[in-house]
């Protein structure tokens, strides 16, 4: 078929020596890995024995009642974060978007937690999360409400890290809004106000439709990420209390990490990587009519 | 008129209380830091430290090796986003201006690798690291770090919006593909430039995940990772903790606050990516 066809498209060969460095980089730590893992994940290895065991780590975690537990409170958490985050960082986005005095300082000072880093943050806020010394319960006591033990209760860790995570957010997604926002031509506006249309008509009619791609956009994004959850639960609870707050991301460091079990950590990856896939699959599936 | 004003006022007083809510847990980390250990040991609720009271800094300070922590983080840091820049703004280019076969099949399989979680291809490439002997080093986290589809891509975006008429002007006058992106593009490419220094700076700045896998030794530490570790060591002086963490974050901050209008583009357009 190429041959049939003589082409007039001049092709520049040196491309490929040009993308060869960024390529040979993803090809190698990013590409390769996924089929390494995918194959680590039918053996039983702890760094220094291998041995093929096929199915047999799938049939294994699918009955480790602990990975099954992190993924109960993997979506969990997904369920916590994601409305709040977007809800949330919409309205925020909205009332940034006001012209008012001040509103470069405003922008600037919501969007400081995103250039924090989590080990910081999580800190911090281990600290006010602290059952005995943390300020919340302090500040809670002043009118007689019993300490919470946000970190230390297990019906209440994944909503503590899911708070804080939604903080530490917030600004981020805000500004994505943002940007979606200051693409809306200004007309739509000016037409509605000219038919009567008040303002919670006009956000609800206007705003929210037309920032269908950006709300998509943020929506795929706090899936992945929310499913990804590592950094928070490892610093802020350690997966605890009693295994209350481990993630399937959890698992994977654990298993792979503190027990050594390679090969079991991978069929976990796995699962991980499967269910992130399978998010990105919709995304491009049913996202596809939004660009930008 | 004066209604409309009003309103605005109401709105930047309401706005200024969002604003001091949203940043309580900043509020109490910066002045916990000042507390003493008694203040922090005393039961009750206090806006304030008694006095501005810098003994947790000198504590904090005194319990790791910050300076060489502090050190490997900015060597680490630079040395990524120094390769990271010349290979993705290269490929970046090649992307958006040369015809070559199988470019956009090549395009998006480097675009998936944006949805690939760290956590999933963690154990191979520990193992890489490994066997090139770079565990236990700052480089082992630095190659994990190396892959940037995001540099790549923001790098094409960028230089589809340049005319091609400078390609043409560039031929014109001899210059090959490779000079024409060194003489032509590469001059020109300073807000992409300052867009990807930023957005992979705070982004390996910020990471503990890869140093937590790929360094044990302590001399060997990042910045996040020493003030990982030191949480373990002193949990109950949590002025300490404070000091730490304020102290840790500072650099990012002043960075922040002297260029934000960088940060602010730079992570609007990451994020506008599909």
């Amino acid at each position: 078929m190429q041959a049939a066809k003589k082409r007039t498209v001049r092709y520049d060969n040196s491309a490929y020596l040009m993308i060869l460095p960024s390529y040979l980089v993803f090809v190698t730590m990013v590409l390769v890995p996924i089929i390494w893992t995918a194959y680590l994940s039918f053996t039983d290895y702890d760094l220094k024995n291998m041995t093929w065991i096929g199915f047999q780590n799938y049939v294994n975690i699918f009955q480790d009642k602990l990975f099954i537990a992190s993924i109960g409170h993997t979506v969990y958490y997904t369920a916590l974060t994601l409305v709040p985050t977007i809800v949330l960082s919409l309205l925020l986005a909205v009332a940034l978007n006001r012209k008012i005095r001040g509103q470069g300082v405003f922008r600037t000072l919501f969007y400081l937690p995103h250039i924090l880093s989590m080990v910081a943050v999580s800190l911090s806020w281990g600290y006010l999360y602290n059952a005995q010394a943390g300020i919340i319960n302090r500040f809670l006591g002043l009118f007689g409400i019993a300490k919470v033990g946000w970190l230390t209760d297990p019906g209440v860790a994944m909503i503590s890290v899911a708070i804080m995570s939604v903080w530490g957010s917030l600004g981020y997604n805000s500004l994505l809004f943002l940007a979606g926002l200051q693409n809306i031509p200004g007309y739509l506006y000016e037409a509605a106000e000219i038919d009567g249309a008040t303002k919670v008509q006009q956000f609800f009619r206007i705003t929210i439709p037309q920032l269908r791609p950006t709300t998509f956009y943020i929506f795929i994004m706090c899936c992945i990420h929310s499913f990804e959850v590592f950094g928070q639960v490892f610093i802020l609870t350690g997966g605890g209390p009693s295994d209350a707050t481990t993630t399937i991301a959890h698992q994977v460091y654990r298993n792979g990490f503190e027990y050594y079990r390679m090969g079991y950590a991978s069929a976990e990856a796995v699962v991980l990587l499967v269910i992130i896939l399978t998010i990105t699959v919709i995304n491009y599936r049913y996202g596809g009519n939004g660009n930008d | 008129m004066t209604k409309q004003k009003r309103s605005n006022v109401l709105f930047f007083v309401f706005m200024c209380l969002i604003l001091v809510f949203y940043l309580i847990p900043v509020f109490f980390q910066v002045v916990t830091a000042f507390k003493t250990d008694r203040e922090i040991t005393l039961l009750g609720f206090r806006w304030l430290p008694a006095s501005l009271n810098f003994d947790s800094y000198v504590n904090a300070w005194k319990m790791a090796n910050w300076p060489q922590a502090f050190l490997n983080s900015v060597v680490m840091t630079i040395s990524v986003i120094v390769v990271c820049l010349s290979i993705n703004l290269l490929a970046g280019y090649a992307f958006a201006r040369l015809t070559f076969r199988g470019s956009d099949v090549l395009f998006i399989i480097l675009l998936m690798g944006l949805m690939i979680p760290a956590q999933s291809i963690i154990i191979p490439q520990f193992i890489i690291v490994r066997s090139l002997g770079l565990y236990d080093t700052i480089w082992g986290s630095a190659i994990c770090y190396l892959s940037a589809p995001m540099g790549v891509f923001l790098a094409k975006q960028f230089y589809l919006t340049f005319p091609r008429e400078l390609d043409e002007a560039a031929a014109l006058d001899g210059c090959s593909k490779f000079g024409t992106y060194m003489r032509v593009y590469l001059p020109l490419s300073t807000t992409i430039i300052a867009t990807l220094t930023i957005t992979k700076g705070t982004q390996v700045w910020n990471d503990f995940f890869y140093p937590l896998i790929m360094t044990t030794s302590q001399r060997n530490n990042t910045l996040q990772l020493c003030l990982q570790l030191f949480k373990g060591s002193s949990t109950t002086h949590f002025n300490w903790l404070m000091a730490a963490a304020t102290a840790t974050s500072l650099p990012m901050v002043i960075l922040y606050f002297s260029a934000q209008k960088y940060f602010v583009e730079g992570l609007q357009t990451t994020g506008m990516k599909n």
